[in-house]
């Protein structure tokens, strides 16, 4: 079969609704290695090389996994397999700017996955914590961990990747104060060794400790941040003494080695940037102090609410890995719900401008799906239409996390020399209806599945909504609204009601349906701090509250219908 | 970019009518600069009932807010150019109210797990967009002491709080303000109820389950601190001799604390009910040769009234909230007057979101029940935690060089008929009751807009399947 006839082969498979991992291994059989083209030539497509002006109709040759000439005139080789790209646009492949693409399970952004009883499927049982050998700290504070030693993808959630049009992504360990380390990785087929671009790209840092009752030091916010800061004066202790080893050992003490105050010397050194998970505006700034208090090179992912603080970000000179899987409206609403407070309703509704927002401002950004492959074209659309231009988000998917991530040499262009990863859209990616129609992964073809048939890590909708909530305390009956959002494992939201208008900060809910999350709450006498724990099964969740100096109570909760992403049918396919 | 602030509309005004150089320097600094609130408006607060606190009552008086600052206080002032003027004819200017003991605005109140967590801050907990601010605002309150919960013994570190609602956290923590540490005794921490829970779910139960175990990680806790602070004074000798190979010991946020409430450096807000617990908290402060700055809570303070005295200890208390629980069941309402008579520094907190908002009805109840003045009654909820909090020098009273930190009532504040018409911090206004009435038709429009579009996006535009 020719080449030059695989993309009308991707159309009519998709129409067959077959799934084929990866075009080289299906069509050429059991030895793939040896017999695979190494040259191809894109003829006659929309070039978009981000390095430069975009090119009406033009040709790309790819020889070994490198671009080997882009241009108008540019000859096809007499070897090369060529590719008929009229009415396609081909962009440098997109760059998937944070995720967990490959981490097991339990340590995965994706938390949810597998888990919302929701969809009815049964749980996925979460995989053993995976921790550092030999290392001096829990699970969850181990900077010495790295992604490319966790690194397993699986079939499924490669190809849900490259449906999106991510021919890169950066992974990461999913859960911890210090999560671990990142590496880039090509979003193909193939053992870790071989689909890593570099190792390691960045520390990773988040807030929630994910720590229940019981669960030890640290589980509030005030200690994960004193967690941090202990960690890194430590380190920076570590830095000092073992310094003074070398330089002369005679008659000092050996300081005890500690693979995770080591692995620190480089983000103390800035040779690596620390990439903090932070979605509100507190957050953000809480990182930013942080960063500014250590000299850290600072990366926002997440960053929901970045653009209220676009001007400091941009003084700071801090990018953001902007998540595009925007907050999107509850459910069907109880008709005992309080209202949404105003600020939850602005932040929803503004969220699509928020790319656009900090671009205006200068802010650095890179754009990453936030775990919902099957939505992100279509999130990134709606970015395009509430005011970010076509340019800047293409560069917020290609060269910018490129940029920002240390690994511009290689990838986040098309141009000469580069690695052959590339993007092609049947007409224009940021109208709305486009979708990827092929990928080109370290110079190999790609065939795409259509979005949203699997392996979407879809983060939201487990516990997501409006909740009417019945509190037994003390003896007494207390009415209150929850609404809740979900972004990964992570949790937050709103509670209103009979024990006093707050804000959810952190929680966590597992992929088994257990959460957990802390709130103010106002009682008679006075103002305490009350810890939920529950377990949601499907529109119901029931717990108990546990308060400082009062005997603890429990909670039972229903909400009338599930977020929009649990309850809307899997999206059809098109034509 | 600024949160968008309570009353944008009211700094642009403001900013016109002051005067030109003002605004010119406010607009080139932008609206995050400390120069630009420097250059906020200024204020003529006309004919008013001034209660100053420290100074007496002040009838038919003029108070000037300028630059920040309270800048003249006298019969007819006359207003320079540019002044906005407000007429109190009929009025009451107070100081704005001071709240020893808050947990406003916190994401986070306990980190119970240990117990002892003199590492953690509330400053890193803060949520600068919380409401409830507003809400407190509307109390006339300015400045708040956020503590730590009181589920560990030694508990985290504090922040006094300026109400500055919409700036970013570090502007509203209070410049210079003394750093605090809350300490906690009692049932709290021995948490019997959730030592019961704890050992049905087969998880470790915390120490200490006792009183005395309280007094044993106090001690505990301060010796490590004694230890670690000779360590650093070897250290810096060492240096101070010209060792250049030293490598200075291990910083530990656990125990510098600790070493600044040994140095005198930061004060300790003890959490406590009953008197024998609060004696021993006393004895081993003087142990360690530090005092404790506040009690909190207290209620049994009225027993050892001279104790508390002798030891310079201040304490703050709840004016009738008892029973509650074991420990609040000896709890009088006489408690504050019996601990000022015997000279006690002394305060009532809200420890409430909700009671925040009226603190000025808990001081009158003082003037009911043990015969405080009203002058008096006024003072445990402005001067007197002004100095608990270590900020006398700034807050808590109307004086002229003074933060321009004050609230007009619609009647005196002791009266359940006062309302709290505009609140000002640093010579700007937070609340303002007539603005907050007029901004209701606004965000009720917002509302609706928002609702619309909100909708909309509910039900993204998806191609047409054939």
């Amino acid at each position: 079969m020719l080449i030059r006839h695989a993309i009308v082969v991707t159309t009519a498979s998709l129409f067959a609704g077959a799934v084929a991992p990866a075009v080289a291994t299906a069509q050429l059989g059991v030895q793939p290695e040896r017999n695979a083209p190494t040259t191809y030539a894109i003829t006659n497509a929309r070039i978009v090389p981000v390095a430069g002006p975009a090119l009406e109709r033009g040709t790309i040759v790819i020889r070994d996994g490198i671009i080997t000439a882009v241009g108008a005139g540019v000859a096809v080789p007499a070897d090369a397999r060529a590719i008929e790209g009229s009415g396609l646009t081909v962009y440098p492949g997109f760059i998937e700017a944070f995720g967990s693409l490959g981490m097991p399970a339990a340590s995965g952004q994706g938390g949810a996955r597998g888990g919302p009883p929701a969809t009815g499927g049964p749980p996925r049982a979460p995989a053993p914590a995976a921790g550092a050998p030999n290392s001096l700290r829990p699970v969850g504070q181990q900077p010495e961990l790295l992604a490319l030693d966790l690194l397993r993808p699986e079939a499924d959630d490669i190809a849900a990747a490259q449906g999106a049009g991510f021919t890169a992504a950066l992974t990461a360990p999913g859960s911890g104060i210090f999560a671990g380390q990142s590496a880039m990785i090509s979003v193909r087929d193939g053992a870790a060794q071989e689909i890593l671009v570099q190792s390691p790209v960045a520390l990773h840092i988040g807030f929630s400790s994910g720590r229940g009752f019981g669960g030890g030091y640290p589980t509030s916010v005030m200690g994960v941040f004193a967690v941090l800061r202990q960690t890194l004066l430590d380190a920076q202790h570590y830095g000092a003494e073992t310094a003074a080893y070398a330089a002369n050992p005679r008659g000092r003490t050996r300081p005890a080695y500690d693979a995770s105050l080591a692995a620190l010397q480089p983000v103390l050194a800035r040779r690596v940037p620390v990439v903090m998970t932070a979605n509100t505006q507190r957050e953000i700034e809480r990182a930013l102090d942080l960063a500014r208090e250590f000299n850290l090179r600072a990366v926002i992912a997440g960053g929901q609410e970045a653009h209220l603080v676009a001007t400091r970000l941009k003084a700071e000179d801090v990018p953001v890995l902007l998540s595009v899987d925007f907050p999107r409206a509850p459910g069907t609403r109880s008709p005992d719900a309080d209202p949404e407070p105003l600020r939850v309703l602005r932040d929803r509704v503004e969220a699509p401008r928020s790319p656009a927002l900090l671009a205006d401002a200068g802010v650095r950004v890179a754009l990453q799906s936030g775990g919902g492959y099957g939505r992100f074209l279509e999130n990134v659309q709606r970015a395009v239409e509430s005011g970010l231009s076509r340019d800047q988000a293409i560069r917020a998917l290609t060269l910018a996390p490129a940029q920002i991530l240390g690994v511009a040499d290689r990838v986040g262009t098309i141009e000469t020399g580069k690695v052959a990863n590339l993007t092609l859209v049947r007409g224009d990616a940021f109208a709305r209806g486009a979708r990827v129609a092929q990928l080109f992964v370290d110079g190999q073809p790609v065939e795409v599945r259509a979005t949203g048939t699997g392996g979407d890590r879809s983060a939201d909708a487990a516990i997501a909504g409006t909740w009417t909530v019945t509190v037994t305390l003390d003896g007494s009956e207390r009415a209150v609204t929850l609404g809740l959002q979900q972004t990964g494992n992570q949790l937050r939201g709103t509670l209103q009601g009979a024990l006093g208008t707050t804000r959810i900060g952190t929680g966590t809910v597992g992929a088994d349906g257990e959460f957990r999350f802390t709130a103010s709450v106002t009682l008679p006498d006075g103002t305490e701090e009350a810890t939920f724990s529950g377990t949601l099964t499907g529109n119901a969740m029931r717990g108990t509250v546990t308060i400082v100096g009062h005997d603890p109570g429990t909670f039972v909760g229903t909400r009338p219908s599930a977020g929009p992403g649990a309850q809307s049918p899997p999206r059809p396919r098109q034509r | 970019m600024p949160i968008s602030r309570p009353f944008p509309e009211l700094s642009m005004k403001t900013m016109l009518v002051a005067g030109g150089a003002l605004a010119l320097q406010a607009l080139a600094a932008g609206a995050q600069q400390p120069a630009a609130r420097d250059a906020a408006p200024a204020t003529l607060i006309r004919n008013a009932t001034v209660l100053t606190i420290t100074k007496g009552t002040l009838e038919n008086t003029d108070v000037l807010l300028q630059r920040g600052k309270i800048a003249r206080i006298g019969p007819n002032i006359t207003a320079p150019a540019g002044t906005q003027v407000i007429d109190a004819t009929g009025k009451f200017v107070m100081p704005g109210i001071i709240d020893p003991h808050s947990h406003l605005m916190s994401d986070g109140i306990n980190e119970g797990t240990l117990s002892v967590t003199s590492m953690v801050r509330i400053q890193d907990a803060l949520d600068p967009t919380a409401v409830s601010i507003y809400r407190a605002l509307a109390g006339g309150v300015t400045t708040i002491n956020i503590l730590h919960g009181s589920a560990n013994t030694i508990g985290g570190q504090n922040a006094t709080v300026k109400l500055k609602y919409g700036q970013e956290v570090r502007d509203m923590l209070f410049p210079g303000a003394p750093p605090g540490i809350k300490f906690a005794l009692g049932e709290n921490v021995t948490r019997k109820s959730r030592q019961d829970v704890a050992r049905a779910m087969g998880q470790p139960m915390r120490y200490p389950a006792t009183r005395m175990g309280q007094e044993e990680v106090l001690r505990d806790a301060f010796v490590r601190a004694q230890d670690y602070k000779l360590r650093w004074d070897d250290h810096r000798a060492r240096v101070a001799r010209g060792d250049r190979g030293a490598v200075p010991p291990r910083r530990d946020l656990e125990l510098d604390p600790l070493v600044e409430v040994l140095e005198g450096k930061r004060l300790v807000h003890a959490h406590t009910y009953r008197a024998d617990e609060t004696l021993m908290l006393l004895t081993l402060a003087k142990e360690f040769g530090f005092t404790v700055k506040t009690l909190q809570h207290g209620l049994e303070g009225y027993k050892i009234a001279s104790e508390i005295a002798a030891a310079g200890t201040g304490l703050s208390t709840f004016t009738d909230s008892w029973s509650y629980k074991i420990e609040a069941y000896d709890a009088i309402p006489y408690n504050a007057a019996i601990l000022m008579r015997h000279g006690v520094l002394t305060t009532i907190n809200s420890d409430s979101d909700e009671r925040i908002r009226r603190l000025n009805i808990d001081a009158a109840k003082l003037v009911r029940y043990g015969g405080l003045t009203e002058e008096e009654a006024l003072r445990t909820i402005t001067y007197n935690g002004a100095e608990q909090l270590g900020v006398a020098q700034r807050v808590g009273s109307i004086e002229v060089g003074k933060d321009a930190d004050v609230a007009i009532w619609s009647q005196h504040p002791l009266s359940v008929y006062a309302n709290v018409e505009t609140t000002f911090i640093d010579g700007e206004i937070y609340f303002d009751k007539q603005r907050d009435h007029a901004r209701r038709q606004q965000v009720a429009r917002e509302r609706a807009e928002l609702l619309r579009a909100d909708s909309a996006s509910a039900a993204p535009a998806r191609p047409i399947v054939p």
